[in-house]
């Protein structure tokens, strides 16, 4: 595999066994320097064993990977380096300043610059007024706020962050998002694996799908979520029961009052003729039409589809 | 060099804040502070004896003492270099005045016949014609009171009164003011009490203030109070790694630039480190109140922080070691329980083997009254000892205990160091002290083999602790 300059993380065939258990099975993939990386899986994917490779903490089988140029795992590679790990459990007996200030003087940071930059993320991340709390009175929100404060210390190049927004209330998870967008806007490159599948649609450029070790599949986010060619309407009137028309099918609707419009014979007809067509019929029969949008395709649809799907062989041979 | 700097600070403002946070550490502090207050509220009374240690100072006019030992030295050895004149005190009578010094301590004997008391000596020393020599003056002064590098007395002002029918005879006679010498206090007998005389501990009738602070000392700093210490300080500490080593908090400290033996090596230094402060100011509280009840300022007992410490960094990398592979805090803190007791028990199986082996040294000779023990008032010499059937050194369990020990840190060893000097700056004399003094005991071993096995512990948690994946 050709190592670009710009590739923050290169992956080459990395392999993890434990025992008789392959974690991971040779796993390639690059991300590049400014982007936001997202990567996906069920449970027991591997996707911490690949994030806790990278980060020198677990050491892999076989493959190789780099880390802003250097053999993944060093410390050269680690001083750039911020991570927040899923279920992290920080110190109960530190206030947030003074567990920011061990994990700035174990990452280097000199006193007066750890203490300042400290200071700030607490301001920035809404912990200002619980600063002489210790953490065991802080609640899940606040201390995942903690944990994003000790990764983004040190101004990292690269930021590795497990559930990034696991906890916080809906305000909170806008702030964070902004907040790592405003990363991305200074070139930090950042790696997330998230379930909440929406909020990766909403941060990621590209995402990666694993599967028993495996990436089955990779690309752009608005690639991978394309339209299905189908639309959603919503009528002025009650809504109309599903119901086969001349120019398509019409599902039950949902609670909003939502129904999905399957154009037909969308080989032949093209498919802005279909909605005219549906259009023109609905207004035949008497119904004024309140919505219209073409249905595309989310993430969420794309891995609940792929979850389904069994594995395939080429997934299962090691 | 800056980055190790910065790391182990890191880590010592981590362990120092866990170690506050620890509420048993608060209640053992506050249990100890209490103890001191019972040790402040120590009352030390003076017992009369001021003739009695008058009577021994002037035999050293008769006798030379420079080289004994109080507590070693036997009135035999004392009698033997009697020189065939006789010194004694004719009249003695306290001076009212006893305000030699300002110290709590001659304050409380004000008044009374104590070891600040000046006295009015009349000294008569009647020589035989034919073999008498004149005693000048100055060697009054230099010899009465002297024994081994120390001063009972001291002479003040002295004038000689021999008459000249006594010159003739060749019998001298001196008026002098016999004044406490530094040493006159650590062997004078007192009576201890606490809470302001209401509960007398005094240890045994008679027993010198030298020998009630040394057992003071022992109990506050190496005895119950070190323990107490020791033991609260291994339970907390036992849980330290476990928690750095716990899924979540583990990735936080592995994804820093910091090497893996460097957080095993800078958590146990700065848990040492703290304690080392603990131990410092037990250590300096137990000097300071000793000194402050008695007046006796040996700074012997500072060396218990040494000794306690490297015990302490011992059960440290046990628990360092153990706290790795285990990740288990009970685990940790019962395997090093287990490793003090087995230490503790061989040490004491060890001492009686050493025990042993100068009972057998001593079999058949006369036992000695040391000049302690008559200033003391014990008339007479024990019996010589009777061999031993079966010493315990030379039994199956004596052979194997010594064996063990031999591979053991010596912490025994180090103690002894410790109750050694303590013993020699409090006077302190008996079957102990001779134990120590036996060369049984050697500090240099009980630090190499603490030190080396140490160093075993550390560096099996450091090769662990790098091959295992968080």
């Amino acid at each position: 595999m050709t190592v670009v300059a710009a590739d923050v993380v290169a992956v080459n065939g990395l392999g993890k066994r434990y025992g008789r258990v392959q974690a991971l099975d040779e796993v390639s993939l690059e991300v590049r320097r400014g982007e936001i990386f997202g990567l996906l899986g069920q449970n027991g994917a591997g996707k911490t064993t690949l994030v806790k490779i990278l980060l020198g903490m677990v050491a892999p089988t076989t493959g190789e990977a780099t880390l802003l140029g250097c053999p993944a795992g060093t410390p050269a590679a680690r001083r750039a380096v911020g991570y927040l790990p899923e279920d992290h459990r920080l110190p109960e007996y530190h206030t947030a300043p003074t567990l920011l200030d061990v994990y700035g003087g174990l990452q280097g940071l000199p006193r007066a610059a750890r203490r300042q930059r400290a200071n700030d993320l607490i301001d920035t991340l809404g912990l200002g007024r619980a600063r002489g709390v210790r953490v065991r009175g802080y609640s899940k929100g606040m201390k995942q706020r903690l944990g994003l404060a000790q990764a983004l210390l040190h101004r990292p190049d690269v930021l590795f962050l497990d559930e990034p927004t696991d906890g916080v209330d809906p305000v909170g998870r806008k702030q964070i998002r902004d907040l790592l967008l405003g990363e991305r806007a200074r070139g930090v490159t950042i790696f997330i694996n998230s379930h909440l599948l929406g909020e990766v649609e909403q941060l990621c450029d590209r995402v990666a799908l694993l599967r028993q070790g495996r990436v089955v599949r990779a690309g752009r986010v608005a690639e991978l979520a394309a339209w299905k060619g189908t639309w959603l309407v919503e009528f002025a009137s009650p809504p109309v029961a599903a119901a086969t028309w001349s120019t398509g099918r019409l599902d039950p609707p949902d609670r909003d009052g939502r129904q999905r419009f399957h154009p037909r014979d969308t080989e032949v007809i093209a498919a802005d003729d279909a909605i005219d067509a549906f259009v023109a019929e609905a207004r035949d029969r008497g119904l004024s039409l309140r919505h219209l949008e073409r249905e595309r395709g989310t993430l969420e649809d794309v891995y609940l589809e792929f979850a389904a799907t069994p594995a395939t062989a080429s997934e299962t041979t090691p | 060099m800056t980055g190790l700097v910065r790391t182990f600070a890191a880590l010592v403002r981590d362990t120092w804040l866990e170690f506050l946070d620890s509420r048993s550490l608060w209640l053992v502090l506050v249990a100890i502070a209490a103890m001191f207050g019972v040790a402040l509220s120590i009352r030390v009374e003076p017992r009369p004896a001021g003739r009695k240690y008058l009577d021994f100072a002037a035999r050293a006019l008769s006798t030379d003492l420079a080289s004994v030992d109080l507590a070693e030295a036997t009135i035999g050895e004392v009698a033997a270099t009697f020189d065939g004149s006789v010194a004694w005190i004719q009249d003695a009578e306290p001076l009212p005045d006893t305000r030699v010094d300002s110290s709590p301590r001659a304050e409380a004997a004000s008044g009374a016949e104590g070891p600040a008391t000046r006295w009015q000596v009349t000294l008569v020393r009647a020589a035989l014609p034919v073999i008498g020599r004149r005693v000048e003056t100055t060697e009054i002064r230099e010899r009465f009171g002297t024994v081994a590098d120390g001063r009972l007395w001291r002479v003040g002002e002295i004038t000689e009164t021999t008459g000249r029918l006594g010159g003739t005879l060749g019998t001298q006679t001196w008026e002098l003011v016999a004044e406490p010498g530094d040493d006159l206090a650590v062997l004078w007998p007192h009576r201890v009490t606490i809470f302001g005389g209401a509960l007398d501990v005094t240890s045994a009738e008679g027993a010198p203030l030298g020998l009630e602070i040394f057992v003071l000392q022992k109990l506050l700093a190496t005895g119950l109070g070190g323990t107490i210490l020791l033991l609260v300080s291994v339970i907390v500490t036992a849980g330290f790694v476990p928690a750095m080593l716990r899924r979540g908090t583990l990735e936080l400290l592995l994804v820093r630039p910091v090497r893996r033996w460097q957080l095993i090596v800078g958590t146990f230094g700065a848990a040492l480190l703290f304690v080392a402060g603990l131990l410092g100011v037990l250590v300096a509280a137990t000097w300071l109140v000793t000194g402050l009840v008695s007046g006796l300022w040996n700074p012997g007992i500072l060396m218990a922080v040494a000794s306690l410490l490297l015990f302490f960094a011992l059960l440290l990398s046990v628990s360092v070691c153990a706290g790795v592979v285990t990740r288990s805090a009970p685990a940790a803190m019962l395997v090093t329980v287990a490793y003090w007791a087995v230490l503790f028990i061989v040490g004491i199986l060890h001492a009686q083997a050493a025990g042993s082996r100068v009972r057998e040294s001593l079999v058949g000779k006369p036992r000695p009254l040391t000049v302690a023990d008559a200033l003391r008032g014990r008339a007479e010499a024990r019996r010589p000892l009777e061999p031993d059937r079966n010493p315990f050194h030379r039994s199956t369990v004596g052979r194997g205990v010594e064996a063990v020990y031999a591979v053991l840190p010596h912490t025994t060893d180090l103690d002894a160091m410790v109750d050694r000097q303590l013993m020699r700056g409090f006077a302190v004399g008996g079957r102990l002290r001779r134990l120590l003094e036996s060369g049984e005991f050697s500090w240099q071993a009980g630090v190499a083999l603490s030190l080396a096995h140490l160093a075993v512990f550390l560096t099996v948690a450091c090769i662990v602790f790098s091959r295992r994946d968080p």
